[in-house]
């Protein structure tokens, strides 16, 4: 058996990198229209990329939006994920299962939701409505990661602190937050990333008015498959490389110069 | 000290619900009624009666693509098991940097948008793409149509969603005791029976934890159907969708939802009592 899981564990990892890579290639096709390999190369559709309107104001609408998610979904988790890491109460439960209840509802059913109620108030095709419904299913993600780093944190720390004659509000700015902060940028991180490649609920409420970037992705692949989606999918393929890459290098850095600093 | 750290911990039993407050009633302006919207929608749009649900229970379109979603989703579960064991086994028994590597691609397409994985599978089986290119040299004069198949809907949702897997077998692979291993072999199991009574039942909870989260992503799937798939064979997403923004249909469509909500939060419900929802994800 160990022979054979090891060569189709090869074959899989091709399975998984050839999609992620031909992306590169595409972006520098001269083809105007889906070919591999690409007939010339030259960086036309980069320039297209970065001076058409119709491709940076989606670009602009989705930073804007995951930006103000982010933000929103912070102050809404961070106090809720100290409550339910660090007090018991009744209905504690319940709490804790509707905290992920978004992550089980399929974004298809929101969509029909948001699109309905959202069209009441008049926020459909607005960053407005966007924004709120995206607050609303980035809520699991970053609670799963703040409350799996506040489990983990070690209060005597605190406990020293107050000890000292710190005052409870003191203790958690000077001693709780600084500790949290890699959870916290994490957290906030996910939050980001969970509103910025929304593609469901966008396509159905963001309308032309806030249309986010994976908004125009659907519509120009569904429509034409405009080149410049090889582009764009070859700039987030490197954005995802570098995010999951810096933390390593961050790491290895870090633990070259305390080795440094301790000989 | 005592009654300081009593403070910041405990204060009184309002302080949690304070703290919940914000959160509790912004989920439910912004996501119980909706919801509810929904769920109303489904009975009285266009008038207030069953027939929505009539419908979408018996008439035939919409069983064929409630079949069509159940088959497929069960089929890309055992895919990704398939391609994803194998993978977390390479993984498992690897030198820890190889490991390490072959994590690091893994998280690398877990992290990139749903989008361009559905794009690049585009490139890959399209009619000037690679995969015909390739066809064509070893001697297949007429290449079938990959693209807009069920077959290219089926292989991109494999390859986007066996990261799920591939993690949720790894990390129970990863904690195996490997004496357990060596003495199952000490007492005689080898090949295919170590496998099979030793090294299969230990996986089973990461087997189970991926197919769940697969199979229920899966169920609810938009982009990468109505993109890559056959308009002849939809799922029931895609289906939801053209009822919403094609025919403004709320009341067929809120149906619908409701019936992929139903099932949906069934399957998580009976994983729940199992396993606990939070271990799905963590």
């Amino acid at each position: 058996m160990n022979r054979f899981l090891r060569w189709l564990g090869i074959a899989v990892l091709v399975f998984i990198a050839a999609p992620l890579v031909i992306v590169i290639p595409m972006s520098f096709s001269e083809a105007r229209s889906l070919q591999f390999p690409p007939p010339g190369y030259w960086l036309g559709y980069y320039t297209a990329y970065f001076t058409d309107p119709n491709w940076l104001r989606p670009t602009w609408n989705s930073i804007l939006i995951a930006s103000a998610t982010t933000v929103l979904t912070m102050a809404l988790v961070v106090p809720a994920t100290f409550a339910l890491v660090r007090h018991r109460f009744r209905g504690k439960g319940i709490a804790d299962l509707m905290m992920l209840m978004p992550l089980a509802v399929p974004h298809i059913v929101m969509a029909v939701g948001y699109y309905s109620y959202f069209g009441s108030f008049g926020i459909v095709h607005t960053h407005l409505g966007v924004i709120l419904a995206h607050s609303c299913l980035s809520v699991p993600i970053a609670f799963l990661v703040l409350s799996a780093n506040l489990k983990g944190f070690d209060r005597t720390l605190e406990r020293a602190a107050l000890s000292l004659g710190a005052s409870p509000t003191k203790t958690f700015i000077h001693v709780t937050l600084p500790i949290l902060r890699p959870g916290l940028i994490i957290s906030a991180l996910f939050a980001f990333v969970q509103s910025f490649d929304e593609t469901v609920v966008a396509i159905f409420i963001s309308g032309r008015g806030a249309e986010t970037l994976p908004r125009k992705m659907f519509d120009s692949i569904r429509q034409e498959a405009d080149p410049v989606i090889a582009v764009i999918s070859t700039l987030l393929f490197l954005a995802v490389i570098l995010g999951v890459t810096a933390p390593l290098l961050i790491s290895r850095i870090r633990s070259r110069r305390t080795r440094i600093a301790a000989t | 000290m005592g009654v300081n750290i009593a403070k910041l911990t405990q204060r009184t039993d309002l302080w949690p619900w304070l703290l919940l407050t914000p959160l509790a009633v912004y989920m439910a302006i912004f996501f119980v009624v909706p919801l509810a919207d929904v769920a109303i929608m489904s009975f009285t749009e266009p008038s207030p009666t069953l027939s929505n649900y009539e419908r979408v229970l018996t008439g035939g379109l919409y069983l064929r693509t409630f079949l069509n979603t159940f088959v497929t989703a069960i089929t890309v579960t055992l895919c990704c098991l398939f391609v994803g064991y194998p993978l977390a086994y390479l993984m498992a028994s690897s030198k820890p940097r190889t490991a390490m590597l072959i994590l690091l691609l893994v998280t690398m397409s877990f992290w990139t948008s749903f989008l361009v994985r559905t794009y690049a599978w585009m490139v890959l089986l399209g009619n000037n793409g690679p995969v015909v290119w390739l066809l064509q040299t070893i001697g297949m004069e007429r290449p079938p149509q990959l693209l807009f198949t069920r077959f290219s809907s089926t292989l991109a949702m494999v390859h986007i969603l066996a990261p799920y897997m591939i993690m949720n077998i790894y990390s129970v692979m990863r904690k195996i005791d490997p004496t357990l291993i060596r003495s199952a072999e000490s007492l005689g199991a080898r090949g295919f029976s170590l496998f099979r009574h030793v090294y299969l039942p230990l996986t089973a909870p990461g087997i189970a934890n991926g197919s769940v989260l697969v199979f229920v992503i899966c169920l609810g799937f938009y982009v990468t159907p109505v993109l890559l798939g056959s308009p002849r064979e939809q799922m029931i997403a895609g289906l939801i969708g053209n009822q919403i923004d094609e025919f403004l249909a709320f009341g067929m469509g809120s149906a619908m939802a409701m019936v992929l909500l139903v099932v949906t939060l069934a399957i998580l419900a009976i994983y729940h009592r199992r396993f606990g929802l939070d271990k799905l994800w963590g």
